[in-house]
């Protein structure tokens, strides 16, 4: 119980600095300053809206029959405003393409690391960049 | 769209029997207002729940996830208590499986 508590504890310093960090930019940004007390409110509210995402997206992934949260849960989480759809929609195809280019990286890697292997040929290494 | 979205005299018994105070008349019109986006929405939501669980068919799971979404289901408070406290008994019977003599259960265990 007690771990748990230090846990948590640690969890939500970890949200405050990155809460603040944020905070500061946006306060650059629009030349305006945060007072600690709108920082540490911040923090708290995102530590509790977690909380709330979290069961959300678990019920979510429990609701089509899978064990685990995918981008799909997420959406589903964001569907309700419109601008945050749209912008969460766009980052989870950002993030699709740039799987699928490392994918094909890999891909491209490995073949090359099959054909080095079986011909062993010196001037293909040569060839290499 | 409709005027009407429920019988008005269902709505106001409705309305005034969880209002604890006097209800005048003149407040159906914002009421069915309100019932009318009420159900759009019921609607667009259920539709992705349905969606999401890759199914054309809207079931209870859907209605049952929208319910735990709106804080009406949680998990000290399950679904089967808000249709004990809420509906009446014929309803509770389609909906809360319940043995009857010759050792069947009704409604048919899904799943």
């Amino acid at each position: 119980m007690d771990e748990k508590e230090a846990n948590s504890q640690r969890l939500k310093a970890a949200i405050h600095y990155t809460v603040g960090r944020l905070c500061q930019q946006a306060a650059a940004d629009h030349e305006r300053e945060f007072s600690r007390q709108a920082i540490a409110a911040l923090a708290e509210i995102t530590f509790r809206q977690c909380d709330i995402f979290a069961t959300d997206l678990e019920a979510f992934a429990r609701h089509a029959k899978r064990q685990t949260v995918t981008a799909d849960d997420v959406k589903l989480l964001a569907r309700r405003s419109a601008a945050l759809s749209n912008y969460i929609q766009q980052k989870s195809e950002e993030l699709a393409q740039n799987n699928q280019e490392q994918k094909e990286r890999r891909k491209k890697n490995a073949a090359k690391r099959k054909t080095k292997s079986s011909t062993e040929n010196e001037a293909d290494m040569a060839m290499e960049p | 769209p409709a005027s009407h979205v429920l019988p008005k005299s269902y709505v106001m018994s409705v309305f005034k029997h969880f209002a604890k105070t006097k209800v005048a008349s003149d407040v159906y019109p914002v009421i069915n207002e309100i019932l009318q986006k009420y159900f759009d929405r019921l609607a667009d939501d259920l539709e992705a729940y349905s969606a999401h669980a890759k199914r054309k068919t809207i079931e209870i799971e859907d209605v049952e996830l929208l319910m735990r979404r709106q804080g009406f289901v949680t998990d000290s408070a399950p679904v089967n208590v808000l249709i004990e406290k809420f509906l009446p008994l014929e309803y509770r019977k389609l909906l809360i499986p319940v043995a009857t003599s010759g050792n069947k259960v009704i409604p048919n265990q899904r799943r």
